[in-house]
């Protein structure tokens, strides 16, 4: 017998207490010390057993050693792995809804800006678009399917106990979108953005109803609860993680050079009887001319830096962070930065009282690029011609001289000259105070408040570019602010009767209210552009607006958790939600959501004993209801919009009320299967689940001859009411496999999530269409919504070819009643031919149908991660199948109807008589059929992307131990690395407008994600 | 304590319920339809139909050069505009009529009520009368809320839309106050009695009742309540189209534009009729159309209206931030001339303004259209006249545009008087509208609507253009007809009752 001695630590060298070190097959053992030592007499040949709660077990033999230095793994699959559930916790195997967790070791080291964007992929049933490569921008979620027609499909966030709704244009909780508008860019800023996603330890998606009931009126989308960061019992430990990427521009989309846009110019000027340009009259001699993209895309910097403390002693522990993420876009001009600081403190205070604080305060600010249609950036950088410079010879902004009238601003000049600038100061916090009455009774109460105050900056500068002039500069300031608030008070009780019986009991009630606030004031004409303070505006025409506004909500809620002898387990809530957005006089005000479910632990039968090719087999099935009561507010009544007018205030009349207004509901049935293999090595979960959502809260797509503009136009606002029936019905199915050999570990997960939508009720007459802009202001109506289909389904002509033949032309079905001649605005060679799909020997519009779906078959995402002794690697790649993108960036470009607006090089293959073997028609000069929205600009969207490469090393710990560190590790990754597809614009990754169901996946001068190298840092001191 | 968390009534808006409790409200009431609805409409479709259409102006812009080449397909997003945008008004007007008499408070008096929903009957037939010119039938809506869950719904024959009009007109007259326009011109933004005898005259004529519309002309005229400005007033017809002359005692009708320069309150027309940012100081001035060598050579010598109406090198405009000389050869449309009327120049020349919204009024309706209807009116249809009212008429206004007066009206003297007196105030194109087809496609097809040379002497590149019969009204937006497919069906009779 000898004495061994050592240390047992966890993977970032943290040392572990309380370890059980015990040789094998004996009762011989000991603990490990504060510092994680330990010290034990045990034979030679003897096998050293360290078992640790929370890690995997791990068996040394001493074979002559006197000392060992052991470290842990983490056990990731811990079978009594945590989960939140909404007020309360349950251990994974014991969660009859339908939980997905992501835990922060998967998304650590992705220099992604916010959480949203970081949980694509990671978990079944959760689609993840980004609505915009824009730093900081919205990210569309959805978890399992699109569930409600408009208003917002996001979920619910509760970031440590204080929810935060997901809608970006957070009308229904802050009265407007922060960014104003300027009749431009729509890009919603995300309401995560402020969260740092270093500080956050686990996220759980709450999916099912049966799991989502508890949040009732607010769950009806999926809960996503998210859980940040707390120090652990042990020794202080000071980390330091920082990162430093280069962002680029994935692909340009091939525009025409000055020769190719010359020969167009020149066609053109035939056409519509102009002179030709003296410019364009020898085409050979001249040069390519300027590339707009290359000059508004650019490389880009972004750092991140982030310093956090945490620990632990006795009653006490603590987790205090402080991090600066500072992005600048691709796009030139526009950026993101914040600074966040995060201190999370729980303490039990005597045997009695627990208390505890988290609380993030954060500045933000993002450079917002002028975007989201014509006239923004990006689509300028498409449309503005070649022949025009960016910069004058005095270095000063150049711009089209003699253009008709016709020409466009000057993209770069636009990007760096007009300022959009937001800033949103946040603070989100949460208390709570925790006592046991009794045994197993315990009464918990919490306040959580997230505060707000946003400022937005939009200055438009004096300016002479070309013979664009502007005498007048513009200075629009927004402040906002709001307060939201909640009080929780719950008691919970949990009680084991014989070791069989375990019961838990939940009964609360909590109130909630968001208050808003904003100023948005306007003075113009300032002698310079270098001071941009309202005082220094003429004052003679300085303009002001304000909004105000508060909602509401008051809630009850109980709930029993019952598991029998450890193999059946039921869970059943309940809750009443009372709503300011309903008629107080009315009946409509609260809705009541309850929600059951059950599952049994099949391998846990004593039947099951001797079956061992499976493992931990268990059965869910679960039924829940929820709601959404996420309108804006006072629809139920009708107010007046103010108008400055002639003489003197003018009001109009902004919406039409609908008293009856009442909740939006959701039911939804799931049932799981969950089993491991080969030794649980595979674990895979299948989950089936229907979602039948009434009611929908939408505004009516009336007819303009009812309502007119928009009601900030003057026109009136068409009601809100309760319409329409919607099922998904899907599957999520994730696999995931961990193995390890010696110093190798591996581990993979593969997640698939499928749905199918059906519209199963509509009103009679009532034609459902999402409506946008083409080339800024054409409006179309791209999709539509039938009973018996999917929701916003592409909607135009089918084509079937180009007209080539004069023989045969006037023998086809006459197009939109006009003849068949070379005459304008007629029909001839070159034009598209559309299909009679009615059959009744006309084209017109009532040929229109179905032209595309948006809906992918399925989604997925496929990590991997490889670990060999000090070396790991990751790869992630995700994906979408099946779906359909309708690319009207490329309809913008390609529409061959304009003088001074560049086309895509794709595009100059248009037809001439001289070049009929095409399928890009003849240009045409104003108004041409060929641009209808039809099967030419649907396109396949699917797509494969490596998203996440990442490669790191940590430092042997045998060197750390000498210098006294945990940790270091550094690592390079490649996010967006490439991505396989055959879709033609800038990327396939579309999401939907303004987190609009009824326009998903449509590409109108979006904002292209980057690719983007990183090389991070990471020590733990 | 419940009851109320759970209340929350709008905190920064007036609740419909709750608005009318004043006489100032209810005066405030119809300022609106005085504004931001027409703003679209103002803003392209006005003059896109009214002017390109007509042959009076011309341009290069292939988006709007569709009117001037009658190629316009359903999708023309001014279509779209002007579409909506006059529907507002209609709207806009419907609220104040049916919600303003449940919810008016008692201390209110009548006549205070009446003239509100009088205004906002006038203004629903204005509107009206732009979407029967523009598009023929359309469906009449007196109640908004009658079709919110219902929505498709036929539209009405192009009669009965008159008839609906002429009801309108006459509940205003009946109830709008009597005005007489005087030189306090903030006392006659809103429309009068008078403004709605004149708008019914209009109507009248348009159906071809002359009697009736002579008839209410010649109240109107003998009323004394509107004088022409520059000739029984001071000014001139240049100056007729000043910011400050805004209700001047010429004006009938006029969109009220604000001077605050909030986007869609201010008057759209300079940013687009300018030729240059020059002129504006505000970065538009986009020059999106120039007045057509057909509109330019039809002025006969000597009329003032022309300097009023377009720029030409060298005019000179000592209102015009200041006084502004045109240089050489103004205008972006091959024309050598740029529009004049309804350029206003910088905002610290007009009290206001920024990109795209001037402080300057819009005309619907002014007296010398009245004038020239009541001298129509008596023609009655025949080829000319001699009748001495009608050439007083006539010859008014001739005589403010420094021409010598006529002995005898010509039927095409009175359409060439109206389309040099309304130039780029969007109402030609009705008139070729109201002629008999073939006559119509006649005068537009030999109209001059090509662009010079850059030669010396110019020489004109000549471009004509040839409408069709059913050129003169426009289709219904795709979007609308999509939502709504009997809009393409055949208009159902209009029930009254």
């Amino acid at each position: 017998q000898k004495v061994v001695t050592g240390k047992v630590s966890d993977v970032s060298g943290l040392p572990l207490l309380g370890v059980n070190v015990i040789e094998k097959n004996t009762t011989n053992g000991t603990t490990t010390d504060f510092d994680g030592n330990f010290e034990i007499r045990t034979g030679n040949d003897a096998v050293i057993v360290f078992s640790f709660v929370g890690f995997i077990t791990k068996e040394v033999s001493v074979k002559g050693l006197k000392t060992l230095n052991i470290q842990l793994e983490e056990n990731t699959e811990n079978l009594d792995e945590i989960v939140l559930i909404g007020y309360g916790t349950q251990s994974r195997q014991d969660v009859n809804g339908s939980v997905s967790s992501i835990d922060a070791k998967e998304i650590e080291d992705i220099p992604q800006v916010s959480i949203d964007q970081l949980m694509q992929g990671r978990a079944a049933g959760v689609t993840i678009t980004q609505n915009s490569g824009q730093p900081g921008s919205s990210v569309s979620v959805k978890i399992r399917g699109v569930t409600s027609i408009t208003g917002s499909n996001e979920p619910l966030y509760v970031i440590d106990g204080v929810p935060v709704s997901g809608d970006a244009n957070n009308t229904s909780t802050s009265g407007r979108s922060p960014v104003g508008s300027g009749g431009q860019q729509d890009t919603g800023v995300s309401p995560l953005a402020a969260l740092n996603p270093n500080d956050i330890a686990s996220v759980d998606i709450l999916k099912d109803a049966s799991a989502t009931a508890i949040y009732g009126s607010r769950g009806a989308n999926g809960v996503v609860i998210i859980t940040t960061k707390k120090g652990r019992k042990g020794e202080g430990k000071l980390s330091y993680n920082s990162y430093l990427a280069i962002q680029e521009p994935t692909e340009l989309i091939k525009m025409m050079d000055l020769p190719t846009y010359a020969r167009l110019q020149n066609l053109f000027s035939d056409l519509t009887g102009t002179e030709p340009r003296i410019e364009f009259a020898n085409i050979e001699l001249l040069g390519s001319g300027t590339n707009w993209q290359k000059e508004i895309f650019d490389r880009a910097i972004m750092q991140n830096h982030q310093l956090s403390f945490s620990g632990g002693k006795e009653n006490v522990d603590y987790f205090i962070s402080g991090g600066y993420l500072d992005q600048e876009g691709t796009v030139i001009g526009s950026g993101f930065d914040r600074i966040s600081l995060r201190t999370n403190v729980n303490a039990q205070v005597k045997d009695w009282v627990k208390v505890g604080i988290s609380l993030t305060g954060s500045r933000t600010k993002d450079d917002v690029t002028i975007n989201g249609n014509r006239d923004g950036v990006v689509s300028l950088g498409l449309l503005q011609t070649p022949d025009v410079a960016v910069y004058n010879p005095d270095g000063s902004f150049a711009g089209p001289i003699d253009d008709d009238g016709l020409g466009s601003l000057n993209p770069v000049a636009l990007a760096l000259s007009i300022k959009n600038k937001l800033t949103r100061n946040k603070l989100l916090g949460n208390v709570f105070v925790e006592f046991d009455l009794a045994e197993g009774l315990s009464y918990r109460t919490e306040f959580g408040g997230d505060f707000n105050f946003n400022k937005n900056h939009r200055f438009t500068p004096t300016y002479a570019w070309g013979r664009y002039v502007n005498e007048q500069n513009v200075l629009n300031i927004r402040e906002e602010n709001s307060v939201f608030w909640i009080i929780k008070n719950f008691i919970n009780y949990h009680k084991n009767f014989n070791n069989k019986h375990d019961l838990t009991l939940l009964l609360g009630h909590e109130a909630q209210e968001s208050t808003w606030e904003g100023t948005i004031a306007t003075a113009r004409g300032f002698l310079t552009n270098d001071i941009q303070t309202l005082n220094l505006g003429d004052a003679e025409f300085a303009a002001n607006d304000a909004y105000k506004g508060s909602q509401a909500l008051q809630s009850f809620f109980a709930r029993v958790l019952y598991s029998f002898d450890n193999k059946y387990g039921i869970t059943a809530s309940f809750r009443a939600d009372g709503s300011s957005k309903f008629d107080p006089l009315g009946d409509n005000q609260w809705g009541y959501f309850p929600s059951v479910s059950a599952s049994w632990k099949v391998s846990n039968e004593d039947f099951m004993s001797n079956f061992n090719a499976l493992q931990d087999i268990r059965l869910k099935v679960g039924y829940g209801e929820t709601g959404n009561q996420n309108i804006p507010n006072y629809r139920y009544g009708a107010t007046l919009t103010t108008f400055n007018t002639g003489l003197g205030t003018g009001f109009g009349l902004s919406n039409i009320a609908n008293p009856d207004l009442k909740w939006e509901s959701a039911i939804q049935t799931n049932i799981g299967l969950e089993f491991g293999a080969f030794k649980n090595k595979l674990q895979t979960t299948i989950e089936l689940y229907e979602k039948t959502s009434k009611d929908f809260l939408y505004q009516l797509p009336l007819p303009d001859y009812l309502v007119g503009v928009d009601p900030y136009n003057g026109g009136v606002g068409a009601p809100f009411v309760n319409l329409g029936e919607m099922r998904n019905r899907g599957a999520d199915l994730t696999l995931s496999y961990n193995t390890g050999v010696n110093d190798f570990s591996w581990n993979s997960t593969l997640t698939l999530s499928h749905y199918k939508n059906e519209v199963i009720d509509l009103p009679s007459g009532l034609v459902i269409t999402g409506e946008t802009n083409l080339n800024g202001n054409s409006p179309i109506a791209p999709t539509i919504t039938n009973v018996g289909q999917p929701i916003g389904m592409y909607y135009g002509y089918k084509v079937i070819g180009i007209f080539n033949d004069a023989n045969t032309i006037t023998d086809q079905p006459v197009q939109f009643g006009t003849a068949f001649s070379a005459e304008d605005g007629d029909t001839w060679l070159g034009d598209i031919q559309y299909a009679d799909v009615n059959g009744d020997g006309v084209v017109n519009a009532n040929d229109k149908t179905i032209i595309g779906n948006p809906h992918p078959d399925f989604t997925y995402g496929f990590s991997n991660s490889f670990k060999y002794k000090s070396f790991d690697l990751s790869l992630f790649l995700q994906g979408s199948y099946g779906n359909d993108v309708m690319n009207l960036t490329w309809l913008n470009t390609s529409s061959l109807n304009a003088r001074y607006r560049n086309q895509t090089q794709e595009s100059a293959d248009y037809w001439t008589p001289e070049n009929t073997d095409t399928d890009i028609p003849r240009p045409v000069a104003g108004d041409t059929f060929n641009n209808e929205i039809s099967s030419r600009v649907v396109e396949d969207g699917s797509y494969l992307r490596i998203q996440n490469l990442t490669f790191g090393y940590s430092l042997p710990s045998s060197l750390m131990d000498k210098l006294n560190i945990n940790n270091i590790k550094v690592y390079g990754s490649v996010q967006n690395l490439y991505t396989f597809t055959n879709y033609r614009g800038y990327d396939p990754e579309i999401g939907s407008f303004n987190q609009d169901a009824l326009l998903m996946g449509i590409d109108n001068g979006r904002y292209p994600t980057p690719r983007t190298f990183t090389f991070g840092l990471n020590v733990d001191l | 304590c419940e009851k109320e968390f759970l209340d929350r009534p709008p905190e920064d808006a007036y609740s419909l319920d709750e608005f009318y409790s004043s006489e100032a409200q209810v005066n405030a009431s119809t300022n609106i339809l005085y504004n931001a609805p027409w703003f679209q409409f103002a803003n392209t479709p006005m003059w896109a139909i009214g002017e390109l259409s007509s042959g009076n102006a011309r341009t290069w812009d292939d988006n709007s050069a569709d009117f001037m080449k009658f190629t316009v397909t359903n999708r023309k997003n001014h279509l779209a505009n002007g579409w909506s945008s006059l529907w507002s008004v209609v709207a806009q007007a419907n609220a104040v009529i049916n919600f303003l008499p449940d919810r008016v408070d008692a201390s209110v008096s009548q006549p205070v009520i009446d003239n509100a929903i009088g205004e906002a009957k006038f203004m629903r037939a204005m509107a009206y009368f732009y979407l029967v010119r523009i598009w023929g039938p359309v469906p009449i809506i007196e109640n908004n809320l009658d079709y919110v869950y219902n929505p498709q719904i036929n539209t009405n024959p192009v009669d009965d839309i008159y008839t609906f009009m002429e009801n309108d007109l006459m509940f205003a007259i009946d109830n709008c106050y009597s005005k007489n326009r005087g030189s306090n011109y903030s006392d006659n933004g809103h429309i009068s009695s008078g403004s709605a005898k004149a708008l019914l005259a209009k109507i009248y004529l348009y159906q071809r009742d002359y009697s009736q519309a002579r008839a209410y002309a010649e109240e109107v005229i003998n009323s004394g309540e509107f004088k022409l400005f520059g000739l029984e007033v001071p000014g001139s017809y240049n100056d007729l189209f000043d910011t400050k002359n805004n209700n001047n005692e010429e004006s009938i009708a006029a969109i009220q534009w604000s001077n605050t320069g909030e986007y869609g309150q201010g008057n759209p027309l300079q940013a687009m009729f300018a030729f240059t940012t020059a002129l504006t100081g505000t970065g538009d001035g986009w020059g999106a159309v120039s007045p057509s060598i057909d509109l330019t050579q039809s002025y006969e010598d000597g009329d003032l209206r022309r300097y009023g109406t377009i720029m030409e090198e060298g005019n000179e405009y000592p209102n015009l931030n200041g006084g502004y000389v045109v240089p050489e050869n103004p205008g972006t449309q091959g024309t050598n001339v740029a529009i004049k009327k309804y350029v206003v120049g910088k905002p610290e020349y007009n009290g206001g303004g920024s990109s795209q919204n001037a402080a300057n009024n819009t005309y619907l309706l002014r007296y010398a259209d009245l004038l020239l209807i009541h001298a129509e009116a008596i023609m009655a249809g025949a080829e000319s006249t001699t009748d001495g009212a009608a050439l007083a008429s006539v010859n008014k206004v001739r005589e403010r545009a420094g021409l010598e007066p006529l002995e005898v009206l010509t039927k095409e003297q009175l359409l060439h008087e109206r389309r040099v007196e309304l130039a780029f105030e969007g109402e030609y194109f009705y008139d070729l509208g109201r002629l008999d087809r073939s006559e119509a496609i006649a005068i537009i097809s030999a109209q001059e609507r090509g662009t010079y040379s850059n030669d010396d002497p110019p020489v004109i590149y000549s471009e004509n253009f040839t409408p069709s019969a059913d050129d003169f009204t426009f289709a219904y937006p795709p979007v609308e007809v999509q939502k709504n497919p009997l809009l393409e069906a055949d208009p159902v009779p209009y029930n009254f009752n």
